[in-house]
C-alpha cells in the first residue's frame, strides 16, 4: 500500500507506467496462460469460426462436377434452419427424451444419494464407488456395450426375453430405441448426479439434524424438511447439466445405428449437425445449425434455473 | 463455505518472487504451448528431391503386401497405406473433412458411385497429363467413362460390381428348392425355405446401406441420374425402380426376409447361420462371405441373379471402385503412376485378386488364371466365371449424380422407417426424389423438370 501511494504521486512517464503495470499483471497472466490459450484455441477461435462459416455457402453451378465456389450468403442458412422439419423433429425428441428421462434419473440419484447418507445403509464406500464406475467409462464404449445387448443377433437378453414367449420384443425397434437410448443415459450418468447430490447431503451441517431430532421429528421428516430442501441447489444444477446433456446426445445415436435401421441421420440435434458436416459435405449450413443448436441449448438452461431459482437459492 | 487459504502466494509480489525468472518462465510456457499446439496443425510438405513418400487410404482386404512390392521396386517412391475403413463406413466423411483442411493424402479409394460427388467439392486431382496413351483401352469400357468428365481423368479403375446371386447350396437342396432364375421363383423359394425351417430366410432386406437396392434397381432398368441438354434429369421413383421396391414391400409384409441393419452384428450372423440364406450381391461379396462366415465352407454357391423376365440377361452393378489422386498432393505425378500400376499391371492386380476376391477392371485378367481358379469355399467352383458371365450384362449407362453424400443419407432414413412400418418403401423412394430434386437446386446445379 505503502508503495502505490508513494508510485502515484510520482506520476511518472507511459512508458514507465506500463512497465509497473506489466510487472503486477504478469505473474497472474503465466498462472491463467495455460487456460487461456487452451480456452481460446479450443473454445473461443472454434466458435467464431462456426460463426462465420454459418454466413457462407457452397455454390455449384451447372452439372455441379465442377469446383464450387463459397460466398456470402447471410442469414440464409438460418432462414433453412426454420424449415428444416429435420432439425424441429430432432428437438422435439429430445424434449419428449429429456421430459421422461431426465426426472427419471435424477429421482433415481437423489434415492440412492439419501441412500448413501443415511445410516442404515453397509459397504457405503463400494456402493459409491459401483454406483460412479459408468461414469468412468467412456460415452462411446458404454453405448458399445448395450448395443451388443440389444442386438437381437448377439443378445443373451434378447434371446432371453424371446426364449420367454414375447417373440416380437426389439429393443432397436422404431417405438422402443428412443427409450433404449434413454436406458444407456441414466445407466451413465445416474451415478454422476448421484456424487453431486450426496456431496450436497455431506455439507448439511449436523445441529440441524440434532435440532429436529429435539423437535421429535422422523427419519422421513428429516429427508422431507431438511435434506431434499438444502440439496435442492444441487438439483438444479443436475438438472441443468442434464438439459444440456440431453441437447448434446451423440454416441449412443451414432453407435446404434450401425445396428438398427430406425436411427435416422437426424435422430438427435447434434447427431444431425455432424452427419450434415461429415457425411453430407455441408460444413457451412452445419455450422449454422450448430449455433442454433447452441442457442437453444442456452434458452433451456437459463430458462430452467429462472423458473427453479428459488430452489436453487438464488433468490 | 470451507474456508480455505487464499493467501497461500502473498498477494503483492514485491520483492518476494524474483522478477527475472518469470520472464523467461512466461516464454517458456507460451513456448511449450505454441509448440505442441503446432504440432497438432499436421504435416507440412515441401516438394525436394530425393524419395518421395505417398500417403494412401483404402479399405481393400489385404493390400499391404501389394504395397510393399510396389515400395520394394520403387525406392524412390515409397507409397505409406493406411487401411481405413469403408467409404460409407467413415471414411468418406475423412476425406471430405481432409479436403476442407487440405491435408487429404495423395492417394484415396472411392466408389464409382461417389466419384462425381467428390469431383463437384473440387478435391480430387485430374491426372491426365500423367497417362500414357492407350490407357483407356486396357479397362473394361464403362468403368473408364466412370472416372472421366470431358478430356479430364479423374481415378483409374481398379474393379467393378456385377451383381450374382449367392446362394446356400446345401440348404436348397436339403429343403428341395430349386435355384430361382426368376424374381418370382426369387419370392416362391422364399416362402419355401421358411415354411421348411421357420428359423431360416431367404435373404436380409438391409435398409442401411443403399448401394444393394440401387443396384437391383440398376438391374430392372432404374435410371437415377441422366443428363439431359446440359442438366440433370433424376428418376429415382421411376417405373423400375418402384417396380423393384413394390418387389421387397411384399417380402417385408409377409415377414419373408430378415431386416437386420446392414454390416451389423446381427447382419454378418445371418450369413453364417441360414437367416441369409441367399445374398444377391457383387463379386466382391465373395470375400464378405469367406471373411465373416467360415462355418459355411463349402456351403455356398454362386448363380446369376434372378431376372424380371424369364430368360432374361440382365445384371445389376453394386460398387467397384477406383484409385483417386487428391488434389491437394504434393506429388501428383507419382501418385499417378502409383495408381496406374496397381490397376494396370498383372502382378498387382492378380494379387488383390487373390486377397480381396476383387473382380477387375483390368480387361486382359478377366480371362487370366488367376481370377478364373477354382474356390474351395465355394465348392470348387469357379466362382469368377459367373462373374464374368454378368458382366457384361449390366447396363453401362448408368449414371451416379453430384450429390451422392446427400442421396445416401436420405435413402438410408426413408428405408429404415419402412422398413419399420413408417411408410412404404415406394414411398421412401418418392421423398428422396423430392429431397434430392431441392437439394441439387439449392445448391445451384441445374436439373430438368
Amino acid at each position: 500500500m505503502q508503495e502505490s501511494i508513494n508510485i502515484a504521486q510520482k506520476s511518472p512517464s507511459r512508458s514507465a507506467r506500463f512497465k509497473r503495470f506489466w510487472r503486477r499483471v504478469k505473474i497472474p497472466l503465466m498462472f491463467m496462460a495455460p487456460f487461456w490459450i487452451v480456452f481460446l484455441a479450443f473454445f473461443i477461435i472454434p466458435i467464431c469460426y462456426a460463426v462465420y462459416e454459418s454466413l457462407y455457402k457452397t455454390v455449384r453451378s451447372g452439372l455441379g462436377l465442377g469446383p464450387p465456389s463459397v460466398v456470402f450468403a447471410g442469414f440464409e442458412n438460418y432462414a433453412q434452419i426454420l424449415h428444416d422439419t429435420n432439425f424441429s423433429t430432432s428437438l422435439l425428441r429430445m424434449l419428449l427424451f429429456g421430459i421422461v428421462q431426465v426426472p427419471i434419473m435424477l429421482v433415481v440419484a437423489l434415492i440412492l444419494a439419501l441412500l448413501m447418507d443415511s445410516a442404515v445403509v453397509r459397504f457405503k464406500t463400494f456402493f459409491r464407488l459401483s454406483f460412479f464406475v459408468p461414469y468412468a467409462i467412456p460415452g462411446i464404449v458404454a453405448a458399445l456395450l448395450w448395443g451388443f445387448l440389444y442386438d437381437p443377433g448377439v443378445s443373451p437378453v434378447v434371446a432371453l426375453i424371446h426364449n420367454l414367449g414375447l417373440h416380437n420384443f426389439n429393443f432397436l425397434g422404431s417405438n422402443s430405441i428412443l427409450w433404449s437410448m434413454a436406458n444407456i443415459v441414466t445407466w451413465e450418468w445416474t451415478g454422476y448426479n448421484m456424487i453431486i447430490i450426496f456431496a450436497g447431503l455431506q455439507a448439511i451441517p449436523q445441529e440441524l439434524y440434532e435440532a429436529s431430532r429435539v423437535d421429535g421429528s422422523t427419519g422421513l421428516d428429516v429427508v422431507r424438511y431438511i435434506k431434499i430442501p438444502l440439496v435442492a441447489p444441487a438439483i438444479v444444477l443436475t438438472a441443468i447439466f442434464s438439459i444440456i446433456g440431453t441437447l448434446q446426445i451423440f454416441s449412443e445415436p451414432s453407435i446404434l445405428r450401425t445396428i438398427s435401421s430406425n436411427v435416422t441421420s437426424s435422430f438427435t440435434p447434434n447427431y444431425y449437425v455432424y452427419n450434415v458436416a461429415f457425411v453430407n459435405n455441408n460444413f457451412q449450413y452445419s455450422a449454422a445449425l450448430a449455433v442454433v443448436l447452441a442457442i437453444v441449448t442456452f434458452v433451456f438452461s437459463f430458462g430452467f434455473l429462472r423458473l427453479t431459482q428459488r430452489q436453487a437459492g438464488l433468490e | 463455505m470451507p474456508h480455505s487459504s487464499h493467501r497461500l502466494i502473498p498477494s503483492t509480489s514485491s520483492g518476494r518472487l524474483p522478477n527475472k525468472l518469470p520472464n523467461k518462465l512466461l516464454f517458456s510456457i507460451f513456448g511449450v504451448l505454441i509448440i505442441t499446439l503446432s504440432a497438432c496443425g499436421g504435416a507440412s510438405s515441401a516438394a525436394s528431391s530425393g524419395p518421395v513418400t505417398l500417403t494412401f487410404w483404402s479399405w481393400v482386404p489385404n493390400l499391404q503386401p501389394v504395397v510393399d512390392s510396389w515400395n520394394a521396386t520403387h525406392p524412390n517412391i515409397q507409397v505409406k497405406f493406411s487401411e481405413v475403413t469403408s467409404g460409407q463406413g467413415g471414411t468418406y466423411a475423412k476425406m471430405f473433412t481432409a479436403i476442407k483442411a487440405k491435408n487429404a493424402p495423395d492417394l484415396g479409394q472411392i466408389e464409382y458411385q461417389f466419384l462425381p460427388t467428390f469431383e463437384g467439392t473440387g478435391g480430387l486431382a485430374d491426372i491426365s497429363q500423367y497417362i500414357p496413351a492407350g490407357t483407356s483401352s486396357k479397362f473394361v469400357g464403362w468403368t473408364w467413362n466412370q472416372v472421366t468428365q470431358g478430356k479430364a481423368v479423374y481415378a483409374v479403375p481398379q474393379d467393378t460390381g456385377p451383381m450374382a446371386l449367392f446362394y446356400r447350396k446345401d440348404l436348397f437342396t436339403k429343403y428341395n428348392i430349386s435355384v430361382p432364375t426368376t424374381w418370382a421363383e426369387y419370392a416362391d423359394a422364399a416362402a419355401k425355405l421358411h415354411a421348411a425351417n421357420p428359423s431360416c430366410y431367404i435373404t436380409n432386406f438391409g435398409a442401411t446401406d443403399p448401394g444393394w437396392i440401387i443396384g437391383l434397381m440398376w438391374q430392372a432398368g432404374g435410371r437415377w441420374f441422366r443428363v439431359n441438354n446440359n442438366a440433370w434429369t433424376v428418376g429415382i421413383n421411376d417405373t423400375a425402380s418402384q417396380q423393384v421396391a413394390n418387389y421387397w414391400q411384399g417380402l417385408v409384409d409377409q415377414k419373408l426376409v430378415k431386416t437386420d441393419a446392414d454390416w451389423s452384428d446381427a447382419w454378418y450372423k445371418d450369413l453364417d447361420n441360414c437367416g441369409s440364406s441367399t445374398w444377391v450381391s457383387a463379386a466382391w461379396g465373395a470375400n464378405t462371405i469367406i471373411s465373416n462366415a467360415p462355418d459355411t465352407k463349402g456351403d455356398w454357391a454362386v448363380a446369376p441373379m434372378p431376372q424380371w423376365t424369364a430368360g432374361g440377361q440382365v445384371a445389376g452393378n453394386w460398387g467397384g471402385s477406383s484409385t483417386v489422386v487428391f488434389k491437394d498432393s504434393a506429388h501428383p505425378k507419382e501418385a499417378a503412376e502409383f495408381a496406374l500400376w496397381l490397376n494396370s499391371t498383372t502382378q498387382p492386380v492378380e494379387l488383390m485378386v487373390k486377397g480381396a476376391q476383387l473382380y477387375p477392371a483390368l480387361t486382359s485378367e478377366l480371362s487370366s488364371p488367376a481370377v478364373n481358379t477354382p474356390s474351395d469355399f465355394y465348392g470348387g467352383q469357379v466362382v469368377n466365371q459367373v462373374f464374368g458371365q454378368v458382366s457384361s450384362q449390366v447396363d453401362t449407362q448408368f449414371q451416379w449424380g453430384p450429390t451422392m453424400d446427400q442421396v445416401f443419407t436420405d435413402m438410408n432414413d426413408a428405408l429404415g422407417a419402412a422398413v419399420s412400418g413408417n411408410g412404404t418403401l415406394s414411398q421412401a423412394l418418392d421423398t428422396v426424389q423430392t429431397k434430392t430434386v431441392n437439394a441439387m437446386k439449392a445448391a445451384g446445379i441445374s436439373v430438368n423438370g
